[in-house]
């Protein structure tokens, strides 16, 4: 039994006597709220505690980066909430793990967001923001912390990696398919190198920097942000001191609510999918501006008793200078369902299609792997601060020579 | 039956003109800190000061009293994404409705062994309004899936003398019954402090639980 074994049953052991002791982490709680004497300035320290393995198959899936088809995922996650009166709000969420996403590297530390908020009227009919924080595009963001989330992965549009790179333009469609794996279909038991290059639909919650305007008005809510960084733009591009100030990605949001059960919107999102280091191979006469990433989205959530469901799906163009666009839509639909107060069972359907590029013969052909992932997860709370989710995932396998690539997970959370 | 009915008038009445009373006062810890309501990914925010939270306790008789001839009733509703009330005592065998007064969902829980629900989301005009009746007694936790903030207490009490203090910590029972009983002030999930007390019929009784 190695130590991160060890460590899994030590954590699902204290779960164990954790239940009933619900009052422990009530009262830590209570210590991590500080307060000015006037009660003007209020800070709270909160977080998870989250310990994750999973179990797939090469190559792996989404956004895993690892060698194995085995992966133990530990990950701290610390947020300060700051409220300074009723118009400035401050939140801040520091990350201690192996990796934004999960990954067979080493521990590292992280400020994953940080941000302002000023709420000039007590209706939030405007609301201002600065810093590095979540996009405003789909409905996702709002649940995709582990508490939240039904499941332990993203939805497909978030996580299911394209052909298209950021650290180099595709200069013809045979380079694209290559990239793809399409042509040629080169997997030899081994992880992809260029995993870490390649880019899906939106990066997960997209932590870019910038700034951002929201609204309420009645039913319709608003919200339209600037960031240094595009839909797809991986992590490490997410930091003010990143690239594309002088390129800016511009996203935005529109929301209905009739009433509380019904949440719709549609979202779009238009900036550069590649970074400066890509400019040497770059078509000759084009610049960053040209090769952008444009995303036509919308949402619908409906709520009611024990039910929740969502849905999303993204029209996504890479624009290629001499090649010609390349277009995918993807989608997911999910719905969640409370078995008993402490049980409850997800399902999300998830699919992906790729547009056709001519290729050096003029035949049409598809720049990916049209695909499906059916997700199922089930989520016990065993007490108000603590639960314990696993998930099981299934998927066509167009490169391992199976038909199809399962991954299962777990996920044992303690949230103070 | 008419006689029945007006003997028990008159018993209730000669019972009502011989309650006894406790008044007094419960030292209180000092306030609490407001909680931080979480905003981060709510991209559209309004206000954000939640009222203050300060302590209180529930003073309460207790001894062996017959079970009421009808269920109790009480409320505990959500209203400016806070419980109200924030502590709310009840008598064994409650029924305790939870309207939602906030344009939002809510989605109010327990898991506290002395009652375990989800009440789910429901809409402020949905009727009949979400109930549950409290029949074991001791410490209900509510909280709400949606509003990690929130909290609420009911404790539930196998008594029906009881009632809660102000922020300064008085309080007055009345309409009590003559004997030996324990005075209880329940503070918070640790701490309770009691008294015993011996009530004539028609007394008053000053008493401090400090």
């Amino acid at each position: 039994m190695n130590g991160a074994t060890r460590l899994a049953w030590a954590l699902l052991a204290l779960a164990a006597t954790a239940r009933g002791q619900e009052d422990i982490l009530d009262r830590l709680d209570e210590r991590l709220t500080a307060s000015s004497a006037s009660g003007l300035v209020r800070a709270r320290l909160s977080g998870t505690l989250d310990v994750e393995a999973y179990a797939f198959q090469q190559p792996a899936p989404g956004l895993i980066v690892a060698a194995g088809t085995a992966l133990f995922n530990p990950r701290l996650t610390a947020f300060l909430d700051v409220q300074l009166g009723p118009r400035v709000y401050v939140f801040l969420q520091g990350r201690v793990d192996r990796g934004f996403d999960p990954t067979d590297g080493g521990t590292e530390g992280r400020l994953d967001e940080y941000a302002l908020r000023l709420t000039p009227w007590d209706d939030g009919r405007l609301n201002l923001q600065v810093g590095k924080f979540a996009t405003v595009v789909g409905s996702w963001v709002r649940r995709h912390g582990t508490w939240e989330n039904p499941f332990i992965t993203a939805p497909l549009p978030y996580e299911n990696l394209t052909g298209m790179w950021d650290i180099a333009a595709v200069r013809s469609t045979a380079t694209l398919l290559r990239w793809s794996h399409v042509r040629p279909k080169n997997f030899a038991g081994e992880q992809f190198a260029d995993s870490r290059f390649r880019l899906p639909v939106i990066w997960g919650p997209s932590y870019a920097t910038g700034a951002s305007v929201a609204g309420d008005l009645g039913r319709w809510t608003y919200a339209a942000e600037v960031k240094n960084g595009s839909l797809s733009s991986r992590p490490e591009y997410w930091g003010p001191d990143e690239v594309h100030w002088s390129h800016p990605t511009f996203s935005g949001r529109m929301g209905y609510r009739p009433d509380e059960r019904w949440d719709v919107g549609i979202s779009a999102s238009a900036g550069s999918y590649l970074v400066p280091a890509a400019a040497p191979t770059m078509a000759p006469g084009h610049d960053l501006d040209d090769y952008r990433e444009v995303v036509v989205a919308s949402d619908v959530s409906f709520s009611w008793h024990f039910w929740q469901f969502w849905a999303e799906a993204f029209v996504a163009r890479f624009a290629i200078p001499l090649v010609g666009d390349a277009q995918t839509t993807a989608w997911y639909a999910e719905a969640k369902y409370k078995v008993t107060p402490q049980f409850f069972a997800a399902i999300r359907w998830n699919q992906q299609v790729f547009g056709k590029e001519i290729d050096g013969m003029g035949d049409p052909v598809r720049w990916g792997y049209n695909t499906w992932r059916l997700d199922l997860a089930p989520t016990y709370r065993i007490t108000p601060h603590t639960q314990l989710k696993l998930q099981y995932s299934v998927q066509p396998d167009d490169l391992g020579g199976r038909d199809y690539q399962q991954t299962v997970a777990g996920q044992f959370t303690v949230r103070f | 039956m008419k006689t029945l009915l007006l003997r028990l008038l008159l018993v209730t009445l000669a019972a009502g003109a011989q309650a006894a009373e406790i008044t007094g006062r419960v030292t209180l810890p000092k306030t609490r800190t407001a909680p931080v309501v979480n905003k981060r990914y709510e991209v559209v925010s309004k206000g954000g000061v939640v009222a203050t939270n300060p302590p209180l306790a529930v003073v309460y008789l207790e001894g062996s009293f017959p079970a009421p001839a009808t269920p109790p009733a009480a409320t505990m509703s959500q209203k400016d994404l806070t419980f109200v009330p924030l502590l709310l005592p009840v008598q064994v065998g409650t029924r305790v409705e939870f309207p939602n007064l906030d344009d939002t969902y809510h989605d109010v829980f327990s898991y506290s062994p002395a009652k375990r629900f989800d009440l789910g989301r429901y809409r402020a005009e949905e009727r009949p309004v979400p109930s549950q009746v409290f029949d074991v007694p001791g410490l209900v936790t509510l909280r709400c899936d949606i509003h990690e903030h929130m909290r609420g207490l009911i404790l539930v009490l196998a008594t029906p003398y009881f009632t809660v203090t102000d922020a300064d910590g008085r309080f007055r029972l009345t309409g009590l019954p003559a004997g030996k009983y324990l005075l209880k002030a329940w503070i918070d999930s640790r701490t309770t402090r009691e008294q015993p007390v011996e009530l004539t019929e028609g007394g008053a009784l000053t008493v401090d639980l400090p």
